[in-house]
């Protein structure tokens, strides 16, 4: 499969573009700020993945592109643009329904439970047919039959009339693609769509999304904390922190070129990278209190590296290259130099060696 | 079917252990109910004669035989005192359609009253709608129900210039009689219908429902109600054929001329075949109405499989 090379991603026209976005919450009487002015362009036909820790702030992100947001959370302020329309003025359920299914659709993360038990599953594949493409009866049957047939379900025609019951995890998933797909979207969003299921199958699930974003041309967000699956996948990668989207670059700047020491600590708690007898890294300390203002970089408590300015003033986005920035007061031409830990040069070496053999 | 057919042996099965044991222990009374009255007017030998004509004086084991040998001719006898020498078919025949009239008229209402405001409390869940149906629910959950089918009949007869009393051939006088039965079940379907909804609504596949763009209202109509409705499903059949029961305080109130008391009577007079058809009914009732109930929810719930017992669920 032809991955999209970095230029020709950045050379597509952007589909969705988020400014400055701030959510909050209202939680037990206090305020949470869950998303701290994130900012992001989506690439058309382009994968990308979010990753993060739990409680970063991903889901929440995606969900606001879709007013799925819980009701105690609001977008304060920031645009999150979409086809000419600001879909962080959207207030109403009749607003969200252009935008639902038809525009964006989400693969949630357990297949488990992800399907109406009661409905046989090509009906709820029809049931976004006949929402979103203006096909009814007969028709829409034919079209959630050939959906199910390319999500990789042998025998769809029998299949269509099953329940979810009789289905198993990884089967489940594919079905719930099924759903997305059958809306005909232009985003694809996948929270953790191969979390739940067993390894073998994860690899499955993965070539299958790829197959589809080929064949329905979509552009694709995992969210994940899996580094595994965005190895896999993603032309870019977008990490966050604490609601702030802290670098974000092509998979292989990410990978084998950090710039954040956040990245840095979360390339180096890979258990792939670990050494025999000594223990995995672990980054110390916990995530900041988003009830609380934070100043300077959120990660500064955390970091070893931690310059005085990352206490007192937040860093701007730094260009690396056109396609790769990071926050951090560390690209600055006046900071120190700072060599990333081994566990991340190890990796450089790796790569290095890797395109010198190529060459 | 083989597990219906099965099911309907064990049924049966059953029904004869209950009724074969009931009759039994009405044999075990003492025999002073069978005169009530007149125990103490009559002399030995006439009470001797009066025992044999009914053929107490049989030894059990005959006059078992003799009650099923008539019930499968389809013969339930004669009352013995409640109303001497008429057949039982004839005296439960009146009350039943009574009951039954009365009763289904009340549950019809009770389901659409009683799922309705279930269902719009779980769409308003937290807001004014839910609140007020709460305190409807626990109003009448809580106070005893003698309390409002009083003030009911006090009061609403006069606003509405309702008759006091039931008349069968006033149908103006059912409708408080019909309330009255009513108010407890709106209570508990809206109750329970709400709770069921709920928990559907906090499932991820309404998650999902909700991302591939159905509206609020579709996500309930097409998705939410179904599902909530399954746990009922399965005692419906059963409160169906229970309203032949009647209701002991609504028919004595209205003096309505039901099945409402009518075995705890015939218990006390100690009339034995009305005691036992009575018993036949009811358990007959309990049995078919449980199994209905769950042919019903294997109906809704592809997950059900009645065929497979000791499955996974």
């Amino acid at each position: 499969m032809a991955q999209k090379t970095i230029e020709e991603i950045m050379n597509s026209e952007v589909v969705l573009s988020i400014k400055d976005l701030v959510i909050k919450f209202n939680l037990r009487g206090q305020e949470l700020t869950a998303i701290r002015g994130a900012s992001l362009d989506l690439h058309k036909g382009e994968s990308l993945a979010i990753v993060g820790e739990s409680g970063s702030g991903k889901s929440v992100l995606n969900k606001s592109f879709m007013g799925l947001l819980d009701s105690n959370g609001r977008i304060e302020s920031g645009s999150i643009m979409y086809n000419g329309q600001d879909l962080a003025k959207f207030k109403t359920e009749e607003d969200w329904i252009k935008i639902r299914g038809k525009e964006i659709a989400m693969v949630f993360q357990d297949p488990m439970t992800s399907l109406n038990p009661l409905k046989a599953i090509g009906k709820q594949v029809q049931e976004s047919i006949e929402l979103h493409q203006n096909l009814k009866g007969e028709e829409a049957k034919k079209l959630a039959v050939e959906i199910l047939n390319d999500v990789g379900i042998s025998e769809p025609e029998r299949r269509y009339k099953q329940y979810p019951h009789e289905f198993s995890g990884g089967m489940r998933q594919r079905v719930v693609i099924a759903t997305a797909v059958a809306c005909n979207p232009n985003i694809l969003i996948c929270d953790e769509p191969t979390t739940a299921l067993d390894v073998t199958i994860q690899a499955q699930i993965l070539q299958l999304l790829k197959n589809l974003q080929d064949k329905y041309n979509l552009t694709i967000i995992y969210i994940t904390h899996d580094l595994g699956v965005v190895a896999n996948v993603a032309d870019r990668i977008a990490v966050m922190y604490a609601g702030d989207i802290i670098e974000i670059g092509s998979s292989e700047e990410v990978f084998f070129d950090p710039k954040h020491p956040y990245t840095w600590a979360l390339l180096s708690s890979l258990p792939q990278l670990g050494v025999k007898g000594e223990a995995l890294y672990s980054i110390k300390g916990t995530p900041p209190n988003l009830f609380k203002e934070i100043k300077g970089d959120a990660f500064a408590p955390r970091n070893p590296h931690a310059l005085k300015i990352d206490f007192v003033e937040r860093p701007p986005y730094f260009e690396v290259t056109p396609t790769h920035k990071a926050r951090t007061w560390l690209l600055d031409p006046r900071a120190p130099k700072v060599e990333p830990p081994p566990l991340v040069k190890k990796m450089q070496e790796l790569y290095i060696e890797a395109g010198d053999k190529v060459e | 079917m083989k597990y219906i057919s099965t099911r309907l042996f064990r049924s049966l099965l059953t029904l004869i252990i209950v009724v074969t044991v009931v009759f039994l222990l009405m044999r075990m009374m003492p025999i002073e109910g069978y005169f009530g009255a007149n125990f103490d007017k009559l002399d030995e030998a006439q009470k001797t004669v009066k025992l044999q004509n009914l053929g107490l004086l049989d030894p059990w084991y005959t006059q078992l035989k003799n009650f099923y040998t008539d019930l499968l001719k389809g013969n339930l006898g004669e009352s013995i005192t409640y109303r001497p020498k008429v057949a039982i078919t004839k005296i439960l025949g009146d009350k039943l359609i009574t009951s039954l009239k009365l009763g289904m008229s009340s549950l019809v209402v009770s389901l659409v009253l009683g799922l309705g405001l279930g269902i719009l409390m779980a769409r308003f869940k937290g807001k004014f709608m839910d609140k007020l149906g709460t305190v409807y629910v626990v109003g009448a959950n809580a106070v005893p129900a003698v309390i409002y089918y009083l003030l009911i009949q006090v009061f609403f007869t006069d606003i509405f210039n309702l008759p006091l009393l039931y008349d069968k051939s006033n149908p103006k006088s059912w409708i408080l009689p019909i309330l009255c039965l009513s108010l407890v079940n709106i209570a508990y379907y809206a109750m329970w219908i709400r709770r069921y909804m709920v928990d559907e609504l906090n499932k991820d596949y309404v998650r999902l429902a909700r991302a591939k763009g159905l509206t609020n209202k579709e996500i309930m109509s097409k998705h939410v109600m179904r599902n909530a409705f399954v746990p009922m499903a399965q005692y419906l059949p059963a409160s169906i054929l229970y309203t032949v029961s009647g209701s002991i305080y609504v028919e004595s109130l209205f003096s309505i001329p039901g099945t409402g008391g009518l075995l705890v009577t015939a218990i006390q007079r100690q009339d034995n075949t009305l005691v036992q058809a009575l018993v036949l009914l009811y358990s007959s009732i309990g049995i078919i109405g449980l199994m209905l109930g769950d042919i019903l929810m294997a109906a809704f719930d592809p997950r059900i499989k009645l065929a497979n017992e000791g499955g996974s669920r």
